[in-house]
Parts: structure tokens; C-alpha cells; sequence
């Protein structure tokens, strides 16, 4: 069987690079997580910050590329960047997942309830809610420039749920059980390089993950119409 | 700007000369306003009060819905919509004429199902007319706007009347949130809250723009 085009593709080439940096973070981001200091008052479910944490970054980067891919799709209609545009959506919606699963499992341990309806959950709940109906959308669509051209401009709008999401907490007014933003100094001692390795290994793990996907789509773009492009 | 003139005005001719989308909505909010009060535990009463607002705004969340959906599903008739695409115009305006003659015919709706959840909930409405006409206003301003931009994108999907709702309420909390805050205000005290109505520009002024400029993608014919 020949190689096909998608064998030389930079995405193809880019999978061992982004591989191999994800395994070297990971193992370093759990030398670091080991080593971290105890809260104080939480005890060893603290430690689950340095998974939840990363994954809503993640989930947020997954989300804006989406939106970014989306604004330059109808900027130049080129279908590489719809393609990018819902890797980047799905691959946002597993970190989305993870956060509302790992969130409840440390809030169990800490505020004592599975569920509350705290404001930057609640929002955490609506992003998730907003990227299954973008996925839903593209599903329900007919016809690939169709489907991307709505894709794209509900990925547009749903973008701005981000800074709904990551400034829930003020404009609710403090009455949250979500600690401060970072740039509010909520981290204790000791906690800074395995929360920072923690937060690249998670971004990292995304771009793996968003590569896969994206030459995924590349391979499945090229059965249904074998046109050579540049993720190809 | 004549663009969006002319399409409100056709919207509403048409709206006028039939009736049948202001009828279903009106029915349905006050169908919807009478499974409140079963639902309710104590029913649709002045013990319940402390409710309304939420539930005001359900059955506006509802009624909006069955209209949008009609908007879009009448122009697929004769193709129309494929007539108004054509036409050499900028494609934002005729999103403003939409939008417009939604908001219009929501409009109406609200006042009406307003004037009856005021009677069964034994609200006074009558103190606050003015102030809740301007909090409905900029929810609805919200609501229809983004509501037009994905009617027209539901209607052309599969199960078009699932995809609608399923689009819309996620994105409408912000909406929500504000409109809701503010008639709660009002109802409880008679004292417009700046927060809530910030919060509702803000979300109207988002949406109305960013719909304006991607419009022109959603009419693909």
C-alpha cells in the first residue's frame, strides 16, 4: 500500500514532538505533585488542584482556539481551520468533562456536598452545555460548508461564556466557594512550580490530543475528497 | 437602514394579516402560566410571589422560542429566504430588520402574559410599568437578537425545532440572569439594581454586534 499524503503532513510530523513533551511533563508534574507540600486544612484532597486546575485551562484553550479558528474560517474559508476549529472544540469538551468530574470529588471532601451551586461551577456546567450543542450542531448539519459556516459562527458566539467563566466569582459578588484568581495570590507556599508544571502539562496534553484529532479530520477529509493541503 | 425598515415592516404586515404566530405564542405563555400554578406548590398566588419574576421570564424564554422559530421557518416557504439572500443589500441590516420585527411581536406577548401574571400572582405591577417595560425591553433586545441569529441557523438543520432551544438557552444565561435580577428588583423593593441592567447592556450590545457582523455567513444560499 502506498503512503498516503497524510504520512508527510507537519501535523503527522508534530505528533512525536508533542507526544514526547507531554511524557517528559507528565512525569515531571508528578515528581513535583508527590513532593508538594500538604494543605494545611484540606490534607491530601488539596492535591487534586493540580489536576482540576490544568484541565479548566485546557478546557479554555480548546474553546478560544475554536473560536479563533472559527473568526479565521470566515475570514478565508479555507476548511483546514473549520477542521482545527472542531478538534479543538472536542478536545474542550474532554477537559471540560474532567473538571466537572474532578471538581465534585474534591468537593466532597472539602465542602462536604457533591454538588453546589456555586458560581463559577454553574458557569463551568453552561460552557460544557454550550460546546456539546456546538458539537451537536455540526453533527445535525447538512453539507460540509454549511455545517462549518454555522459551526463557526455559533463558535463565535459561545466564546464569550470564557470571561463570563473566569470572572464569575467577582461579578457574583465573592459569594462563592471557589477561591480567588491567581493574580489574587489564592495559591499557598510550595504550591507555585507543581500547579505551573501542572498547567503545562495540561496544555500540553491538549495539543497532543488536538493534534491527533486534527489529522484525524485531515485523513477523513482526504477519504471523502483526495485534494492535497497543507495539513496533509 | 431602509433595509431594515422595509423587513420589519413586511415582517409585521405579514404578522398582521395572518396573526397566527402572535396567537400561538400568547396561548402557549398562558398555557405555560397555568402549569405554573399546578406545578407551584401553593399555586400561582400572592404566597408565591417570591417566584414570579423566574417564572416571568420562562414563560417570555418560551414564548420567544415558538416565535423565532416561525420567523425563520416561514421565509423557507417559496424559498424566500433565498429571495432575501439575493438581494444586494448588506446582510446586517436585514438581521436588524428581523431582530426589530421579533422584538415587536415578543413584545406584545410579553405585555399581555405581563398583564396576567400581575392578576394571578397578585402583582402591582401598575407602580413599576415604566421601569419593567425597560428591563423586558433589554432582555428581550438580548434574547431576540441572538434568538434571530440561530433561528435562522436552526432552521436549517435536522430536527430544526430541537436545535433551536438547544442553541439558545445556553447562551441566553447571561440574558437571563441580568432580566431576572432586575424584575426581582423592582417587584421586591420598586428600585431599578445597576448591576443587573449593566449586565444586561452589556450581553445586548455583545450580542446585537457580533450577530450584525457573522449574519452574512448565515445566509449561505
Amino acid at each position: 500500500m502506498p503512503p498516503s499524503p497524510a504520512a508527510t503532513s507537519w501535523i503527522r510530523r508534530s505528533l512525536v514532538p508533542s507526544g514526547l513533551a507531554l511524557a517528559v511533563l507528565a512525569i515531571l508534574w508528578i515528581v513535583l505533585v508527590a513532593r508538594a507540600p500538604l494543605d494545611g486544612m484540606q490534607g491530601v484532597i488539596q492535591k487534586i488542584l493540580y489536576v482540576h486546575v490544568p484541565c479548566a485551562f485546557s478546557a479554555y484553550a480548546g474553546f478560544i482556539v475554536t473560536a479563533l479558528c472559527s473568526a479565521l474560517y470566515l475570514w478565508s474559508n479555507d476548511e483546514r481551520l473549520d477542521r482545527l476549529a472542531a478538534a479543538s472544540a472536542e478536545v474542550g469538551v474532554v477537559f471540560c468533562t474532567l473538571v466537572i468530574l474532578t471538581g465534585p470529588i474534591w468537593a466532597k471532601g472539602t465542602w462536604g456536598h457533591w454538588w453546589a451551586w456555586d458560581p463559577r461551577l454553574t458557569v463551568t456546567l453552561l460552557l460544557w452545555f454550550i460546546y456539546l450543542a456546538y458539537l451537536l450542531l455540526r453533527s445535525f448539519t447538512e453539507g460540509s460548508a454549511r455545517t462549518a459556516r454555522f459551526a463557526a459562527v455559533y463558535g463565535i458566539a459561545a466564546v464569550f461564556a470564557i470571561p463570563l467563566n473566569y470572572f464569575a466569582i467577582e461579578l457574583f459578588g465573592g459569594a462563592a466557594m471557589h477561591p480567588d484568581n491567581l493574580e489574587r495570590g489564592s495559591l499557598g507556599t510550595g504550591m507555585g512550580w507543581p500547579f505551573a508544571v501542572g498547567a503545562l502539562t495540561g496544555l500540553a496534553a491538549y495539543l497532543h490530543l488536538l493534534l491527533l484529532r486534527a489529522d484525524l479530520e485531515a485523513l477523513r477529509a482526504e477519504a471523502v475528497h483526495p485534494d492535497p493541503g497543507w495539513d496533509r | 437602514m431602509s433595509v431594515l425598515l422595509a423587513i420589519l415592516w413586511k415582517d409585521l404586515v405579514t404578522e398582521w394579516r395572518s396573526r397566527d404566530r402572535i396567537t400561538a405564542m400568547l396561548l402557549f405563555s398562558l398555557l405555560v402560566v397555568m402549569v405554573f400554578h399546578f406545578s407551584l406548590p401553593g399555586g400561582a398566588t400572592r404566597e408565591t410571589q417570591a417566584s414570579a419574576p423566574g417564572l416571568l421570564w420562562i414563560a417570555y424564554v418560551f414564548a420567544a422560542l415558538l416565535g423565532l422559530n416561525r420567523s425563520f421557518s416561514l421565509e423557507l416557504e417559496n424559498d424566500a429566504l433565498a429571495g432575501i439572500a439575493l438581494s444586494p443589500v448588506d446582510r446586517g441590516w436585514i438581521f436588524l430588520g428581523k431582530t426589530a420585527a421579533n422584538w415587536a411581536v415578543l413584545g406584545v406577548a410579553q405585555a399581555i402574559t405581563g398583564c396576567v401574571f400581575a392578576l394571578v400572582f397578585d402583582l402591582d405591577l401598575a407602580a413599576v410599568a415604566f421601569r419593567l417595560a425597560l428591563v423586558v425591553g433589554l432582555g428581550s433586545l438580548g434574547l431576540c437578537s441572538i434568538g434571530t441569529l440561530f433561528a435562522a441557523v436552526a432552521v436549517r438543520t435536522r430536527f430544526r425545532e430541537v436545535m433551536l432551544p438547544l442553541l439558545l438557552l445556553p447562551l441566553l444565561i447571561p440574558v437571563l440572569l441580568g432580566a431576572v435580577r432586575a424584575t426581582a428588583g423592582l417587584l421586591e423593593n420598586g428600585t431599578l439594581a445597576g448591576g443587573p441592567v449593566q449586565l444586561l447592556l452589556v450581553t445586548d450590545a455583545i450580542y446585537l454586534i457580533v450577530s450584525f457582523l457573522v449574519f452574512d455567513y448565515v445566509l449561505d444560499e
